[in-house]
């Protein structure tokens, strides 16, 4: 009786041992392609790492020098106590981001504190500027009809005062007569953190009407209107390196996260792998053994 | 009013062309630093009605 299923039996078995073997290897293989994979993403991660080390310490070197150019350029106003003019409605807004992603949540933020604007009433008399592609890409899909202009190629060097003043041409010379506005940048605050911070714009003719003007000394409205030309273009530089400042720096908090990821996940995979390996060892010598085992 | 506004320029303009000749007559061992900061990669596009207006032209 024995004799007469045995054969039916023994068939039956090696076909599972088979599947099951072929199944096995395929995942070792399979895991050991991952964990490839996932290596080279952590090297990969690391270098952006070290790249964005080197350009952030370049980033804040020269945010440093900066500085002066766009607080004294708020000083001004401040000091003579500039409001926007009411009868003026008309609003313009800048969204200081840059080309590049992969910085957490830099260009988000920025690009937030506008969808927000404009999802308020009275957003018609708003017109945005993208500096970037990535607030571009964000504000393209609905808001699309507020955008008057893109300027992209920014983040892949550190930016000039040749960078701002160009932007600034192109906004006074974008034949959008603004009221008042703002400059949305994220402003640096340390190695881990920014904020999202802005300066305002003012019209000639808020400037000219501002209560404390007489601060200051001979003022004409020729001057005037040199002076606003030049802070413009100040604190478009100053927001520049401001934001760049940022990115680099987030940019290097993020790639250092996606590296402790990545390294976690090639702990378990290789947990896995190992696991996975002792497991078809021990079947093959279990098979190998009971194989001796029944010709005995 | 001053000539270079007369001709067409506003302050920026002027300024630029000011540093870009202060610039150029520097010694040469500080000239090389100096023209780096020169340089400007930014590319502005008008758009209007949602869509770039025009092809993305290197501003002057």
């Amino acid at each position: 009786m024995l004799g007469r299923f045995a054969p039916g039996v023994c068939t039956q078995v090696a076909a599972v041992s088979q599947q099951q073997q072929t199944r096995n290897m395929a995942t070792l293989k399979q895991i050991s392609m991952r964990l490839k994979s996932v290596k080279n993403i952590q090297k990969i991660t690391q270098s952006m790492k070290m790249v964005s080390a080197a350009k952030y310490a370049r980033a804040e070197r020269d945010l440093k020098a900066a500085r002066p150019y766009g607080e004294g350029a708020v000083q001004f106003y401040e000091q003579a106590e500039v409001t926007a003019t009411e009868d003026d409605p008309k609003q313009l807004y800048i969204a200081m981001s840059s080309d590049r992603g992969l910085c957490g949540a830099c260009h988000t933020g920025v690009s937030k504190v506008i969808r927000l604007r404009l999802a308020e009433p009275g957003a018609e008399n708003i017109k945005v500027i993208c500096v970037g592609d990535k607030s571009r890409a964000i504000l393209q899909r609905l808001y699309s009809k507020h955008i008057v202009a893109v300027a992209n190629e920014i983040g892949r060097l550190p930016p000039t005062f040749t960078d701002a003043s160009k932007l600034a041409t192109a906004i006074l010379t974008c034949g959008y007569d603004f009221g008042s506005g703002k400059i949305i940048y994220n402003k640096f605050r340390s190695v881990v953190s920014y904020q999202q911070s802005d300066m305002p714009l003012f019209s000639q003719k808020a400037v000219e009407n501002a209560p404390k003007l007489t601060v200051y000394d001979s003022l004409d409205s020729d001057v005037i209107q040199s002076y606003m030309e030049f802070s413009l273009a100040s604190m478009l530089f100053y927001a520049l390196k401001e934001g760049a400042c940022s990115e680099q720096s987030s940019r290097m908090t993020a790639m250092d996260n996606a590296s402790k990821n990545a390294g976690e996940m090639i702990e378990k995979l290789t947990l896995t792998f190992n696991r996975t390996r002792q497991a078809v060892i021990t079947r093959e010598l279990i098979e190998i053994i009971s194989g001796a085992a029944a010709l005995e | 009013m001053s000539a270079w506004r007369q001709a067409g320029l506003n302050y920026i303009n002027y300024s630029s062309v000011a540093a870009q000749i202060l610039r150029r007559s520097l010694k040469p061992e500080f000239r090389a630093d100096a023209l780096k900061r020169d340089a400007s990669h930014v590319r502005i596009t008008p758009w209007a009605d949602g869509k770039p207006a025009a092809k993305a032209q290197q501003a002057k």
